[in-house]
């Protein structure tokens, strides 16, 4: 008798855990209040309601991506913060793969961070035109030590005029990094820093060529060059938006039309700017193609085996290059039209789901304090973001003098070419961003490996892409 | 008796349980958001019926159909290559040769590593400049080939780099295979037949249950190929190589469209059905099980 009622005791416990298990996957999904409400020490917090804010104990969350490297920095700053701020605990959550997955999953278990790091050209305008961001220009117009023009040009990220969803802790930008030794053996004048004199993207192309080396020796200026058998390239050119974005914009070109109404990349300065960079690698042969550049290694590595003499690149690539002790500097960018320069970084954003709205802003100036991440920015990963570390000499030579990560044309060729000709990336203001590229991307590819011509594929996909076109951000009204 | 089914469902009960929980709850719960425009970031999910059907079939999302396409093909050419291949591999691995165990090993080998660490060495190997294909090919004078970067090779070279993983299904014939009674191929020898006779007549009949399970097991799994599109290629060159499962997981994850995305999801679901289905039908025809009749 005793037996089948252990058992009944067992299937019992069995069903009590299933209930557990069933109400634990319920209460997170249900649940409206934010995440942490869960945590003891927030519970307590919110139970003791406004009244003495300063004494509360409060656990802000945040999800990030990235490196090592910058995780450590993030916890330096957190750690800052929780010193200042004694009763805020910070809990940091690293999510180093499939960062949106793993986000969207969150947002759809009702279980968000306070803070998350975010990235223009994924989830953050979605999330942001649902409502679920707060607009960060309620604390820029009233906050004492922050506002927008302390912030350095293109690091806020706005979903419409007015409405900042994203503010970025290091911006990055475009230049052209090379390899010292190559010009000096070449005896060539390598690329100037200044913007002032840029090459012309002629003058570009004829240096590019004389570093172009095939497997016997010649240069691609010769006749007989073997464009089949290249040992040195002149040029690595990523094929992605980032890189040629820099060209568009140079060249007076978009992505749309100012009013935001119309595809742009198959008018004429665009569709010219594309052009020229497939030339660099089915004409002139002194670029790898996508296939072949699936060989070049990493930049630094790519510079220092002198696989390529110049890289058009990120300025994060100085991290590496000043690892790697390969002989390098920096150089603008060859201009089409005018001297520019894209401007790409991750970004933070605050959920309104926030309970602590007034410590997550100050948990997000922490992060964003140069001061915080100064390992990074001296490292070569990243850039300040505020302007005053651009235009005070003091701040400025913190991070730009006597550092391998920052050679002699860094000033002029990054940080000027920032603070004076930079341009929005077009993830920023481009309304449905990814679907126009997906449109795009298989066209370019097929421009890239020389089959199309860039007015034909832009051209043959421009009524499709018309038609994902939704507006642009930056436009009021 | 009772009692016998009691404990033999709280025995099974965490697959039960897990099978509700885990699979059925959520099939039936995306079937229904397949019928909304479930957006996860969105507040309010809509009931729209058969609309995100509609969509997909009226041609309106071109890349719907350029999936099934790409997955159709990609299927078309793995099923039969990996069904041959691993049939021969089990033939070869069954003979009564020296270093049987040490071969079997290695053949079982490549199927126990992740298949993401097996794409990325895959991703080297088909270099077009430095991986050890071209330059094996170049050795050989032999023309080489742009493999996961042109439209044209892009699907040939990721059915070779699956056929990688053949090992549990080589297994899976060496198990049917070991099962045939030694008393048939004595029989033939008595009659004088040769090889080939032992083949034709014994082994294949002998094995069409293996060859059908496997069959099906492999169209399945290839209709769901999804890490060799996001490691290998993201879907390029032009999309050559979107497979309907990275299409999908794109819908769902990257444009947040999960109502859409579980539309996508059903879709797939009937056709994988569909060939099942279709493969069970006709074998009865070729299938011969040792002993029992044709059902």
């Amino acid at each position: 008798m005793s037996r089948p009622r252990k058992s009944i005791s067992v299937l019992i416990a069995l069903l009590l855990l299933l209930v557990a298990i069933l109400s634990a996957c319920s209460k997170s999904s249900s649940g409206q209040d934010s995440s942490n409400a869960s945590s003891p020490a927030n519970s307590a917090s919110s139970a003791s309601s406004g009244g003495d804010q300063s004494k509360e104990q409060i656990t802000l969350r945040m999800t990030v991506w990235g490196a090592p490297e910058e995780v450590a920095a993030y916890k330096v700053a957190i750690k800052k913060f929780e010193e200042k701020y004694p009763n805020i605990t910070v809990k940091l959550q690293h999510i180093p793969t499939d960062y949106d997955t793993k986000l969207t999953t969150m947002v759809a278990g009702n279980d968000v961070p306070d803070i998350a790091q975010m990235e223009s050209a994924s989830i953050a305008f979605p999330l942001a035109e649902q409502g679920k961001f707060y607009n960060l220009q309620e604390f820029l117009s009233s906050d004492p030590d922050i506002n927008a023009e302390r912030l350095v040009p293109n690091i806020s990220y706005s979903l419409e005029p007015g409405n900042v969803i994203g503010l970025g802790p290091g911006p990055e930008t475009f230049a052209l990094f090379y390899n010292e030794d190559i010009f000096k053996d070449a005896g060539l004048t390598p690329p100037p820093s200044k913007a002032s004199e840029a090459w012309t993207w002629d003058q570009f192309v004829e240096v590019a060529k004389k570093l172009t080396i095939d497997n016997k020796g010649r240069n691609a200026t010769d006749a007989d060059f073997d464009p089949k058998n290249i040992k040195q390239y002149g040029v690595n050119f990523p094929t992605w938006w980032g890189s040629y974005s820099n060209f568009i914009f140079s060249n007076g070109g978009d992505f749309l039309s100012e009013d935001g109404k119309s595809f742009a990349l198959n008018q004429p300065a665009a569709v010219e700017a594309l052009q020229k960079i497939a030339d660099l690698i089915n004409v002139h042969h002194v670029a790898p193609s996508p296939v072949q550049a699936k060989n070049i290694p990493a930049p630094n590595i790519a510079l220092q085996t002198k696989k390529v003499a110049m890289d058009i690149d990120g300025q994060w690539v100085s991290a590496g290059l000043a690892q790697s002790k390969v002989h390098y500097n920096v150089g603008v960018l060859p201009i089409m039209q005018k001297p520019m320069t894209t401007v790409v970084c991750g970004m933070f954003s605050m959920f309104k789901s926030t309970k602590h709205p007034k410590e997550a802003w100050e948990l997000m100036k922490a992060l964003m304090d140069p001061d915080a991440a100064i390992d990074m920015i001296t490292a070569g990963t990243w850039m300040p973001s505020y302007r005053d570390w651009y235009t005070e000499p003091t701040l400025l030579a913190k991070w730009t003098e006597n550092l391998d990560s920052r050679p002699s044309g860094y000033k002029d060729a990054i940080v000027d070419v920032l603070l004076n000709s930079s341009h929005q990336t077009p993830t920023g203001y481009v309304k449905n961003f990814n679907k126009i590229m997906d449109i795009v991307n298989p066209a370019l590819d097929k421009v890239w490996l020389g089959q199309q011509s860039a007015q034909e594929a832009m051209d043959s996909i421009a009524n499709k892409a018309q038609a994902q076109v939704k507006g642009r951000r930056d436009v009021k009204g | 008796m009772r009692k016998g089914l009691f404990y033999g469902l709280l025995f099974t009960s965490p697959a039960i349980l897990g099978f509700l929980i885990f699979t059925l709850g959520p099939m039936i719960a995306s079937l229904v958001l397949s019928l909304t425009d479930y957006n996860v970031f969105r507040e309010h999910t809509a009931f729209v019926g058969f609309d995100n059907y509609s969509k997909l079939f009226s041609g309106e999302d071109e890349l719907f159909y350029k999936s099934l396409g790409v997955t159709f093909y990609f299927v078309l050419l793995r099923v039969p290559a990996v069904i041959f291949i691993s049939f021969v591999i089990a033939l070869l691995l069954n003979l009564n040769v020296r270093g049987r165990a040490l071969f079997r090993t290695i053949i079982y080998l490549p199927s126990i590593v992740p298949a993401v660490a097996s794409a990325m060495i895959w991703m080297w190997l088909l270099n077009p400049d430095l991986g050890l294909a071209n330059s094996l090919l170049r050795w050989l004078h032999l023309p080489a080939g742009s493999w996961l970067y042109s439209e044209g090779s892009v699907i040939p070279s990721v059915v070779l780099t699956t056929l990688w993983g053949i090992g549990g299904t080589v297994i899976i014939f060496l198990a049917g295979l070991s099962g045939i009674p030694k008393q048939y191929y004595e029989a033939i020898e008595v009659d004088g037949g040769g090889w080939y006779s032992k083949l034709r007549h014994i082994t294949i009949p002998m094995v069409t249950p293996t060859i059908f399970f496997n069959t099906i097991m492999t169209i399945i799994g290839s209709f769901q190929v999804f890490n060799e599109a996001y490691i290998l290629t993201q879907g390029g060159p032009n999309n050559k190589s979107l497979f309907f499962v990275f299409y999908l997981w794109r819908t769902g994850f990257r444009d947040t469209e999960m109502g859409y995305a579980s539309a996508l999801a059903w879709v797939l679901f009937i056709i994988i059905l569909f060939f099942t289905l279709i493969v069970f039908k006709t074998s009865k025809s070729w299938v011969h099980y040792e002993g029992g009749e044709r059902t």
